[in-house]
This record gives C-alpha cells, structure tokens and sequence, in this order.
C-alpha cells in the first residue's frame, strides 16, 4: 500500500470541480479581499501563495462557509452554491484541514470518522456497515491502523491522515490544507504528499497553502498569488519561476514611515547561542534549532521570518517566559547569566514587547499607573510595601517620554486606543531601563502616526545605548530601522543582511526556503 | 488545554474511586461472615445490623448501645454496615446479609419505601428481621421497635405546661420542619399546651443546628423582653438558646428544655444546669439485642414494641432520669 | 468606541462597584426599616447581633476574596472551619494547651490545607474547582478522624461511664464576648481586624497588586515578572489562614468542635464575594466591597429572622434579593 505514486498532471475537464468569482470582504474599513477570481479542476493540487495578511485565510474561511462574503459567486461542479455555515460547505463536498486538527482526542478513529453523519435507524447505530466504510476511507489514505485507537494515541502525522479520511468519509472533493506539513518530519512529509497524490487521482481537488518555495515546487500544478486581498496571478507550476513568484508576492509600494538614522554600534551587548525550543508535541522538529546570534550596543537588529518559522518563539526564549522547552546560553556585556524566568530577564536588563498586547501584554481590567509600574514594582515596594507616589511619578515620567494620551493616569487601558496601549506597554518595559529590548511587531494594529512615533522612540533608545532585537510583519519598514537582518526559515537562521542592502524580495526569498542564487 | 482537560477528567475519576471505596467500608467488629453452629457447642448467632447514616451522633449511640448489649452475650456475633445516606447502598447491605446467610438482621431504615422489599426478601429467605426507629411499609418483617416522637412531644409540653404553672410565654425553636420527627416533636407539644394560657411567642426552624439556634434565638431576644422558657427540638437547639441568652445577660429568667438526652450532651447540660429538662428519644439498641435473643430462641415477641422515654431534670439527673 | 467617561463624573460614580454594593446593603436596610419586628430593628443589640452572626461567613469571604481575585475558587473553605474548630477544641479543652500556642497552631493548620490547594492548582496547573472540592472532601474526613466522629465538646466520660462536663476554656469565653460596653461581639472585631489586614495585603502591599494582575492577565503578569506559583499559593494559604480563624470563632462560639460544622459555608462567603462586586472572572473587586457584601448577606438574615419569617418562604426570599442585587449592579459596559 506504501508506493510512492508518480504525481500525475492535471486532469483537464470543462468545467472546474469549484470556482469562485468576484469576492469581495471588508472587515470595517479594511478591505481584505478585492475582486478574487479562483478555480480548482478536479484531480490538481492549486497552491496559494501570499505573505501574512494577503488575504488566504479570509478567501479559505468563506470557501468553508465561516463567513460570507459581501460579494461574489461561487459554484461547485458549474452550479452556483451559498455557504451560509460550515455545514453547507461540508454538504458541497469542501473540507478543510487546519493545523490545529478538529478531532475529538479520546475518541477513537472509527467514531471521529463519522462523527455528526452517524449511519443509523432510529438512532441505533449500525456497527457493521460503519466498520466497512471504516475500512474503505483508511484505506484510501493508506492508514493502516486499528479504528478502535483513541485519536489521541496516533503521531500528529496519523492524526491528519485521519483528518483527511474524514473529509473522504464525508465524500469530500475540494480539500483545503492549510500548512499541513508545519508539524511534520521530513518522512512524514514524504508520506503525506504520497497521499496527496493518491486523493488526485482519485479525482479530488486540493488547495493547498504553504509558506514553503521546496514544498510548492514539489508539488503544485498550478499556483495563485494574493497580494494586498487581491488575486495577482494564476499560472501552471511550469509558467512561474521562483524569483518571479517571489516578485508577484511582494510587490508593493514600499512606504516611507521609518525614518532613517545614523548610529554607531559599539561592543557587545547580547550574545544568545545554541538556543533551542522544543515543540510542545513530541517528535515533532524543534521549532527553534540552534539559533545563535548576537547584538552590539545601540544596535537595531531585525529578525524575519514568515509564520510559524519560529520568530516569536526565539524572542520569547531569550526572554526565560518558555523556560521549560527552551534551553540556551545567554551572555550581556561578557557576563553569562541564567535565565530561567521572566523575572531574571528583567533582573538583566531584558525586556519582551509580545506581539498581542491584550492576551500577553496588558492587564486590561487595571489603569495606566498599574500597568506601566507592574515590571518595576519591586524596585518601587520596599519590604513589598507600595509607594502609590513614587509609582505615579515613574508611570507619569515614562508615559510623557513616549507622549501617551489619555484623559487620566487612572484610565483603564482597556478604554485607550491601540497606539496608546501599545505606549502603556512600552512604558512598562523602559520603567525598568532595560539593556536589551526585545520587541515582536511592535507596530501591529497601531495607526500610521503611533507606527511613527513607535520607530522614532526606537533610534532614541538606540541612541541611548540599548540594543533592540525587532520582529516585524512590514518588512519594508524593518529594512529602514533595522541595522542588520537575520532570516528564519523552519527554526533556524538561514540568512542576515546589512540593514539597506537587502529587499523585501531578498527576505521573502530567504525566508521562504529559497537557496540564495548569488 | 487537552492535556488540562484530560487531567481534570482523571483527578475527578480518582476522587469518585476514592468515594466508593470510602463508602463500601463497612466495620465488622468480630469475625466477618456466618459462623455455622457447631453441634454441641454453645449456639453462636451472627446478626447483621444495617444503619442508614453513621454522621448523627444519636445514630452513633444506636450502634454503641447494640454492640454493648451484644458484648453482653458471647454467643453473638455482630456485623455492622453504614449506608452513609444513600438508600441503595442500604439496600444492597441488606441482599448481603441475606446471601452472606445471617441469623437476623436489624435494620435502621432511611425511608420506608424502597427499602420495604429487601427486608421482605430476607423474611421470605427464613431470616428474621427487626426494624429499628423508622417503619417499612406492609408487615413483612418480625418486630418493629421505636420511640413515639408525638408521645415525646407531647410528654414535654405537658412538663412545661406543669412548670411554668399552666401560663407563660415560650420560644420554640424547631429541628427541621421537613422531617417527620421534627413534625412530630412539635404537633405532640402543640397538642399538650392546648386549653393552657401558654403563647408561643416566637417560632424558627434551626434545622436541628446549634449555630442556627443561638441566630434565631437572639432575634426572639430582641424582640421579647419577657421570655420564660425555649422549647427546642434537640439538645443542641436548646444549647445554642442558651448561649445567646447568656450573652444577652438573661439566662437566669429562662428555662431551656431539650429533647434526645444523650449521655454526652443533654444530660451533660442538664447537670451543668443549663437546660431544666430533657427528654430521652431512646434508640432502642439493647431493646433490639434482647429481642433478637428471643426471636432467635424460638419465643415469639411482639410485633409493635414503643419505647418508653425518660425525662431528666436537675433533681434525678444523678440517679439516671425517671421514666415517663 | 465612544470615549467612555472615566471614573469622575457623577454619574460614573453612581454606577461604580462600591456604590451599587452601598445600594443594594441600603435596600436590605431599608427592607429592615420597614419590616423592624416590633421595633427590634430600632435597638443597638439587634444590629450588634447581625454583625456577630455575619462575622464568621465574612471572615470567611475575606480569605475567599483573595482567591477569587486571582480568577480561582475555594470550595474548602468550610471543611477547613470545621477542621480547625475540632483541632481548636481538643487541644483548649482536653489537652489543655496554652491559647497563645493553641491559635498560632490552628492558624498554621489552616494556611497549610491553603497552601497544599495552591500548589497543586498552580504548580500542577489543575483547575481550583477540582482541587479545592478534593480538599473540602479531605479536610471533612480529617476533622471527623481526629474527633473520632462526634462534637468535641466540654463532656467528659468518667471511668465509669457516666458523663460530666469539663470548665469551657477561658480562650473560648474570651472569644465569645462582648467589649465596649457589652455593644460589640469580639468575634465582629476579628472580623473588622481581618478586613483591615486583608485591605492591608490587597491595596497597599505588592503581593496584592500581584494578585489582581494574575486574575486580569495570569500570561501578561508572568511576562512582566509576577511570581505567578508564589501568588497563588499565597492566595490559597490566606483562605485557608482566614478559614482557620473563621474556625476559632465557630467552636468558641460553640463551645464545641463540630465536625459536621461549616457545612455549606463556602456557598455563603462565596455568595458575599459577587454579592458585594468581586467580579468571579478575576482582578476586579476589592475588600471593601466585600464588607459590603457581609452586611447586606448578615442583615438580610437578621431581618428574616427577627419578624420569624417561615423557613420555605426565607429561602425564596433570599434567592430573589440576591438576585436583585446583583442586577443593581451589573456594570452597563
């Protein structure tokens, strides 16, 4: 049952297995998906290539029927259908496979297979016919398990299997994967894509996402490229050259927010080596392996990496917040110091801006004064015991330093705009004058004037000294700040530049896997 | 969150095992199981005593009364289960007795009903049973034998009424009125002062709790400047009044008066002088051991035995009460 | 978003925490007003008499607002009363030990039964709900093992067999007095002394600034330093300190160590917590509200009570105007 299957061409029928024409989405003022065109024929794999935020998972959540659009058509096999919810969507045929797996963990293959179609009458089950389908859809992606097991048993790699067989249960024909293999080691990976050769010629259609340039040369036929919510290209795999793929991606207008600077970087402020982050599932790879770097006084590095290549995750570690996955060895100014907790990183001079500020950075039921003070506040409460003034008057001092607006110091975060948040939670950290800041897309979800005033404050600190290690998902604008770049791709460093020799293309292509053709 | 879950799941699992095994603890206290008599040997009976909930004192003292009269006769072995409250696990304690093949059981019931047909299942299996303070439905059993909570009831209000010279104004502070005796501790009284000049002034349920009966009581205090005596469903009840009276300074104009009389405690506040009286509800145990003596010898016994009550005062606390 | 008007206004003030928990006890006391029971509303001693039966379920409240404060739940609180009442018990009465050795040791019984709670639920990351029943379940068990399954009290067994009564110890006289001229419960001054502390830890130590900031935002306080594990058992071991004190005023009280005592007392102090404005999800909500909370609880009772309000109709009421009050103050967000 384990061949290897040729990947076969397309299939070429009139009409498309699915084809959708003039979406449109707005969510509030931002337009998200402009006039997308899409189609899949039966028996290809169709992958959709976009940077974060292009727009994929908007076009996927309404192929899967998780919203509507505000315009648009959509036809399954030359008739026109509306996915009000995801069970019209399952009823045409769609299903979608997620990174995170819908599957009920203590139940077994069998029962997740057919879980909400039960064969029945009149409610009582119908064990042997079940048990055949069982067999059949196992077998079609060659799973050879026993469906009694708790899904929770199998590897994650079994796990999707059984995903997909569920979709097959369901009589599936447009599969949708959203980065199936992010969890995947490099057989598993193998295997999987032997599967996916078996579903076309079973006659399914696959849309497959990734952010991967080896994964989608091995196995597109064709390829769509979204940029800014609108569709810029569909093309056979043959007809689209990485370096042009790389280009339909990227290209735009490169804005000019950051200003440029000039600093001189001095010594050696932070050297980080060998750090790695173990993933929470075991056997899968390390989502950080081996990642060594270092950062020098008044230094802006910026770090880039597309999702899931394990940007946010090396930060954190730095920081000791993952300090039971994380193992690495940290020196600040020649002294090597333990880090095991955010607590001892900020007793170092570390400081971690997150990249969601209301799930893990702000406590937003507590006012402006709380939050700024709250990484200080041992140094402000000798014997554990407040000083409410000397906490005002730290909170007022960093909050006019980043010119924070709000009515009150006693206005509860939770009512600020998110530039002001965003300024609350850089008050917090530069109340406790950090050596090194490490900041993770700082600017995300702030308006255009806070972006501003967030990368002017950043070459003040940097004039001041302090090192700052910068994540961001403009990369234009990274480019400006930032004095050197490294790339991640799949955990680890796979290129660095000199800040303002490199292009958004150069990341793209370097963060997305590519060889560098130089 | 998985993981979180699945731990969740299992700690409860464990709780729940941790549960039934706690419950299925019974206590034998001699050998566990039938001894057959062996011939020309002395006769050796093994009784199984089956108590609805070990958590109440007086039920605690119902088990110490049956195992001091059983101790009293070494030819009797005594099995005991506590079915913590749970009817079907009473009812399970008596089909083990019955397949274990025991001489006799004594049961305390929790309720009449569902437990009306395991013990008619012994009878029909040749084992007598006695039924201790609370009823099963029908006649299937050998000998029911139980205090009156109305006669009781009635027994104290006629004292009262005696005592405080047929007028006076009483608190009455009642068990929980949901309850068959705590109904019946009051009707009984009820029916004794009736034709008196005695007024219930103030009436509260404290759920037979001593915390509840000291709040209830410094309420009736606030509101009543002449207060001549507390009547409470149990010593505890009557206790707590008087600690509140104290409190209020005024515990030499009242007269407490309690019902149940255990040797711990209401006979205890009687020779403190803290209540006037209290009523014995007995439990019946070393009547239910005679019984089962006679039963088993082949005599033929009643099958309705009421148990007397006593009362004890300050006078014949020392002497061990007077019957009533 | 309209720009929401900060806590200044007057209108902003009205419909703050503490003034809808100030409305909601001045609803209850106006009830009182009316419905006096021949005017025993009118007298002192009927409102120092509230404030003494309230004291045990606030002191009580006081340890639990700490926990819930944190986003946690303390369903132990109860069991650990009752444990600490029979500890309390048998050594004043029957082992005869010295009251300024007897506290301290039952306080560190309690705190212990706290802190066992917190660091499972923080170090082993299991939910409070379960853990806290567990130890409800437990500390019930093991005050009935240590009594032997009945009340401690001041009877003694004579070697005969026969039954006499032991002096009740002078801490428990102590306890169960009156100071200011007979107007004050002593138990209703711990209690005022246990709001003060837990007002002390809350507003104006950093552990408490600590503990408001896990139950807003556990993640975001761990990422700005926060000993989370240290806080949380902190919060339980307070709960547990208080329910041990709650513990010494129920058996003094007494004059006995009941086992069974404190049975659904955890359902009251936690009644009084989100009565008073304690917001269950965490990080909102304070000691002062929960003062707030024992009164309205405390005089709601006491005014059933005193105009001897049947018990089926006294548990009907109690549902509606705990109902009631908290619709007074749902916030309008």
């Amino acid at each position: 049952m384990y061949t290897m299957q040729a990947v076969a061409g397309p299939t070429q029928t009139d009409t498309p297995l699915f084809a959708m024409t003039g979406i449109c989405k707005t969510f509030g003022v931002q337009q998200v998906l402009r006039d997308v065109a899409f189609d899949l024929r039966a028996g290809e794999v169709h992958v959709l290539a976009g940077e974060n935020g292009a727009g994929k998972s908007t076009l996927m959540r309404i192929l899967g029927g998780i919203i509507l659009a505000d315009h648009g058509h959509s036809h399954v096999n030359g008739s026109e259908v509306l996915f009000r919810n995801p069970r019209d969507a399952a009823n045409s045929g769609v299903a979608i496979i997620h990174q995170e797996l819908s599957l009920v963990g203590p139940m077994s293959v069998a029962d997740n297979l057919f879980l909400g179609h039960e064969s029945s009458t009149a409610g009582w089950l119908h064990q042997t016919g079940t048990a055949q389908r069982t067999r059949d859809v196992l077998s079609r992606v060659s799973l050879r398990i026993d469906p009694r097991r708790a899904v929770d048993s199998l590897p994650i790699s079994s796990q999707q299997l059984v995903e997909i067989a569920k979709a097959l249960a369901l009589d599936a024909q447009i599969i949708v994967m959203d980065e199936p293999t992010s969890a995947l080691s490099e057989p598993e990976v193998r295997n999987l894509f032997a599967r996916i050769a078996d579903l076309k010629s079973q006659g399914c259609g696959i849309i497959y996402i990734t952010h991967r340039l080896e994964e989608i040369y091995t196995i597109a036929d064709r390829i769509s490229v979204l940029r800014d919510g609108a569709l810029v290209a569909t093309r056979d795999r043959s007809d689209l050259p990485p370096d042009e793929l790389v280009r339909l991606m990227v290209g735009r207008s490169i804005s000019d927010q950051a200003p440029r600077r000039t600093v001189t970087c001095n010594d050696l402020r932070l050297r980080v080596q060998h750090c790695t982050v173990r993933a929470t599932r075991a056997g899968v790879p390390p989502i950080v392996s081996d990642v060594s770097f270092d950062v020098r006084r008044g230094e802006i590095l910026g770090v880039v990496g597309l999702e899931g290549s394990g940007v946010s995750e090396l930060l954190w570690a730095t920081f000791g917040a993952l300090a039971n996955r994380a193992t690495s060895e940290i020196t600040i100014d020649g002294q090597r110091i333990r880090i095991n907790s955010p607590r001892d990183a900020i007793d170092a001079g570390i400081a971690l801006v997150t990249n969601d500020r209301k799930r893990t950075g702000l406590i937003l039921g507590m006012d402006i004064v709380q939050n700024a003070t709250l990484a200080a506040l041992p140094q402000l409460s000798p014997f554990t015991w407040l000083n409410h003034s000397a906490e005002t008057s730290l909170a007022s001092q960093s909050t006019q330093q980043l010119s924070l607006r709000a009515a009150s110091m006693r206005q509860h975060v939770s009512t600020l705009s998110g530039g002001n948040q965003q300024k609350v939670v850089l008050a917090k950290w530069m109340g406790t004058n950090p050596r090194v800041l490490l900041l993770d897309d700082p600017t995300r979800g702030v308006d255009v004037g806070a972006k501003h005033e967030i990368y002017l404050l950043m070459n003040q600190w940097s004039e001041q000294g302090r090192s700052i290690v910068f994540s961001s998902s403009e990369w234009p604008e990274l480019l400006q700040v930032s004095d050197r770049i490294i790339v991640m791709h799949r955990g680890r460093i796979v290129a660095s530049f000199e800040g303002g020799a490199a292009t958004p293309a150069d990341l793209l292509r370097a963060a997305m896997g590519s060889t560098r053709d130089e | 969150m998985r993981h979180a879950f699945t731990r969740t799941i299992l700690v409860s699992l464990v709780l729940l095992a941790l549960s039934v095994t706690g419950c299925k603890k019974s206590t034998p206290t001699s050998n566990a199981g039938p001894t057959n008599a062996s011939p020309g040997a002395k006769v050796s009976y093994t009784i199984g005593m089956s108590q609805c909930n070990l958590g109440e004192p007086w039920r605690v003292q119902m088990n110490d009364d049956v195992r001091k009269a059983a101790e009293a006769h070494p030819e009797i072995k005594m099995i005991f289960k506590d079915a913590q409250n749970d009817t079907l696990k009473q009812r399970s304690h008596v089909e083990e007795f019955v397949s274990a093949g025991v001489d006799l059981i004594i049961i305390s019931p929790k309720e009449a009903q569902p437990l009306t047909e395991p013990v008619a299942k012994a009878m029909q299996a040749g084992i007598p049973v006695i039924v201790l303070d609370r009823r099963v439905l029908g006649d299937e059993y050998t000998c029911f034998i139980g205090a009156d909570n109305k006669l009781i009831g009635r027994k104290a209000g006629e004292w009262i009424v005696q005592t405080l010279g047929g007028k006076g104004n009483v608190v009455e502070l009642e068990g929980l009125m949901t309850s068959t005796p705590g109904q019946d501790r009051h009707s009984g009284f009820r029916d004794a002062i009736k034709g008196s000049d005695i007024n219930i002034i103030f009436e509260a349920d404290m759920k037979w709790l001593e915390p509840d009966a000291r709040k209830e009581m410094e309420s009736a205090l606030s509101r009543f400047d002449n207060i001549d005596l507390v009547y409470a469903h149990n010593d505890p009840g009557a206790h707590g009044a008087y600690l509140a009276t104290q409190a209020a300074g005024r515990a030499d104009k009242i007269k407490f008066v309690g019902i149940d009389a255990l040797p711990q405690e209401g006979v205890v506040y009687v020779k403190q002088g803290i209540l006037a009286a209290t009523f014995q509800y007995p439990t019946g145990g070393t009547e239910a051991i005679d019984m089962a003596l006679k039963i088993l010898q082949g005599e033929t016994v009643p099958k309705e035995i009421t148990l007397g009550s006593r009362v004890f005062t300050k006078d014949n606390v020392d002497t061990g009460g007077d019957p009533i | 978003m309209a720009p929401s008007d900060e806590r200044t206004g007057w209108r902003a003030r009205l419909t703050s925490p503490t003034a809808t928990a100030l409305f909601a006890l001045c609803f209850v006391l106006l009830i009182g007003l009316i419905f006096s029971g021949d005017g025993a509303f009118y007298k002192w001693s009927t409102h120092r008499d509230a404030l003494r039966q309230a004291s045990v379920y606030g002191i009580l409240a006081c340890g639990m607002t700490f926990v819930i404060i944190t986003a946690g739940i303390d369903l132990s609180v109860g069991s650990v009363l009752a444990l600490v009442a029979v500890a309390f018990s048998i050594l004043s009465i029957h082992k005869d030990w010295s009251p300024w050795l007897t506290i301290p040791a039952c306080v560190a019984i309690g705190a212990a039964c706290g802190a066992t709670s917190g660091a499972v639920i923080a170090k082993l990351r299991i939910q409070p709900f379960i853990v806290t029943l567990a130890m409800m379940v437990f500390a019930r068990g093991l005050a009935k093992t240590i009594s032997g399954g009945m009340k401690v009290s001041t009877a003694m067994q004579r070697p005969d067999g026969s039954w006499t009564a032991a002096p009740v110890p002078d801490i428990f006289k102590a306890i169960d007095s009156r100071l200011l001229g007979d107007n004050i419960s002593v138990v209703s001054l711990i209690f005022i002394a246990c709001i003060i502390v837990s007002w002390i830890i809350l507003a104006r130590l950093r552990w408490g600034r600590y503990l408001y900031a896990i139950g807003g935002n556990e993640e975001a306080a761990r990422l700005s330093g926060v000993p989370v594990v240290a806080m949380k058992i902190l919060a339980y071991s307070l709960a547990g300190a208080f329910s041990a004190v709650a513990g010494l005023c129920q058996a003094a009280q007494e004059q006995q160590g009941d086992p069974e005592a404190g049975i659904g007392y955890e359902l009251t102090a936690i009644a009084i917590v989100v009565i008073g404005g304690t917001n269950l999800m965490g990080g909102r909500g304070g000691i002062g509200l929960t003062l707030l909370g024992t009164l309205t609880i405390g005089y709601l009772d006491k005014i059933l009570s005193v105009n001897a309000v049947p018990e089926a109709s006294r548990l009907m009421l109690t549902g509606v105007i705990i109902i009631v009050a908290v619709l007074l103050q749902r916030r309008k967000d």
